[in-house]
């Protein structure tokens, strides 16, 4: 990749993960980075930040690893992803309400491999829960899968 | 003599064959921890496609997904990295109470060392407590005291040295009850907090 491209998707992820923290309504964590190896960061309002475990994540952060990073999640209704080396994920819609009927989880793999393990969001409304690539979705129906988004 | 050498050539062929098909992009289902098998539906620009066997994947970098099937060699040279970063499955405690307030069984009691080992076990542990009730008394008032119930286990964790601001405590009241039961009757199994460590 060069750097010009590298820089300018790192811009525009960053003008992205701003624009949809001002549109959102609610801002407490959805979930928590659990695991990391290698480069792993996630960019959450246009900040840059290493995923440690512990680190806590907000809906519409960008979540990217390196050559030799990994990175592994678990968000509050107990879905669990975990990504591969060279990937990029971002996490478009989350609402974990159960009291007031407010489920929702959409997640786009730009690229790279992921796990996704579904969690109380899919099990109570499956069709709430999308993952996306730049040329397909998967809709969730309760369950454990593998995805490769490529380069 | 021929057919071992166009066997040979065919052996060459074959994989390059094999992987000038091979999507870019696709996604295949693995069975859950506990053994079952979900199911996933694959949409393309033109078609859907519907998965429910292990080791099945679809494409989906193809207007209408195409299914077809990964041996377990291939599924780990893909996703190993991925597989690899998988955190430990959250861990599940359920809590009892006595009979109309915020005291804990002795028997629940006994199991909060077990909730702060398994939260150490953990790099950057965080815990939802979710407080509940039977349906005796007035729903406002089992609200109130279900968030009574999950308040008392979020402070003897933070007494025991747990971080506070990755615990989320609610109450659901008597909206949500593991023995369905007729309003105003007592369910000691009912009268719980669920504490969830991830």
């Amino acid at each position: 990749m060069s750097l010009p491209s590298a820089f300018s998707r790192l811009m525009l992820a960053c003008a992205l993960a701003l624009l949809t923290r001002v549109a959102l309504a609610e801002d407490g964590p959805i979930g928590y980075v659990k695991t990391h190896a290698g480069a792993a960061f996630v960019v959450s309002a246009g900040k840059s930040m290493e995923a440690v475990p512990g680190l806590a994540l907000r809906q519409g952060d960008v979540l990217r690893t390196g050559d030799d990073g990994r990175l592994g999640l678990i968000l509050l209704d107990n879905t669990v992803m975990s990504l591969g080396p060279n990937a990029e994920m971002v996490i478009d819609e989350y609402l974990f309400e159960p009291g007031n009927e407010q489920l929702g989880l959409g997640v786009r793999l730009l690229r790279g491999t992921m796990q996704f393990i579904s969690g109380v969001i899919a099990k109570l409304r499956p069709e709430a829960v999308k993952v996306k690539t730049a040329t397909g979705t998967i809709g969730v129906r309760g369950t454990r899968f593998l995805v490769d988004a490529g380069n | 003599m021929v057919l071992a050498r166009t066997l040979r050539l065919v052996a060459i062929a074959l994989p390059v064959v094999l992987t000038a098909c091979a999507p870019k992009s696709w996604v295949v289902l693995l069975p859950d921890e506990d053994g079952r098998t979900g199911r996933i539906i694959v949409s393309g620009e033109e078609g859907q496609t519907e998965v429910a066997e292990a080791g099945v994947a679809a494409s989906l970098d193809t207007p209408k997904p195409e299914t077809f099937k990964v041996t377990p060699y291939r599924i780990e040279q893909t996703f190993g990295g991925a597989l690899a970063a998988q955190p430990k499955p959250p861990a599940v405690f359920t809590l009892y109470f006595e009979s109309g307030g915020a005291r804990l069984t002795a028997e629940s009691e006994a199991l909060l060392p077990a909730v702060l080992a398994e939260s150490a076990a953990r790099d950057g542990a965080d815990i939802s407590i979710v407080g509940h009730t039977d349906t005796t008394g007035d729903p406002a008032d089992n609200k109130a005291l279900g968030m009574l119930r999950a308040t008392l286990v979020r402070d003897a964790l933070v007494a025991a040295g747990l971080r506070l601001d990755r615990i989320s405590t609610e109450s659901h009241g008597e909206g949500n009850l593991l023995v369905k039961t007729p309003d105003d009757t007592q369910e000691p199994y009912n009268r719980r907090v669920e504490v969830v460590v991830r």
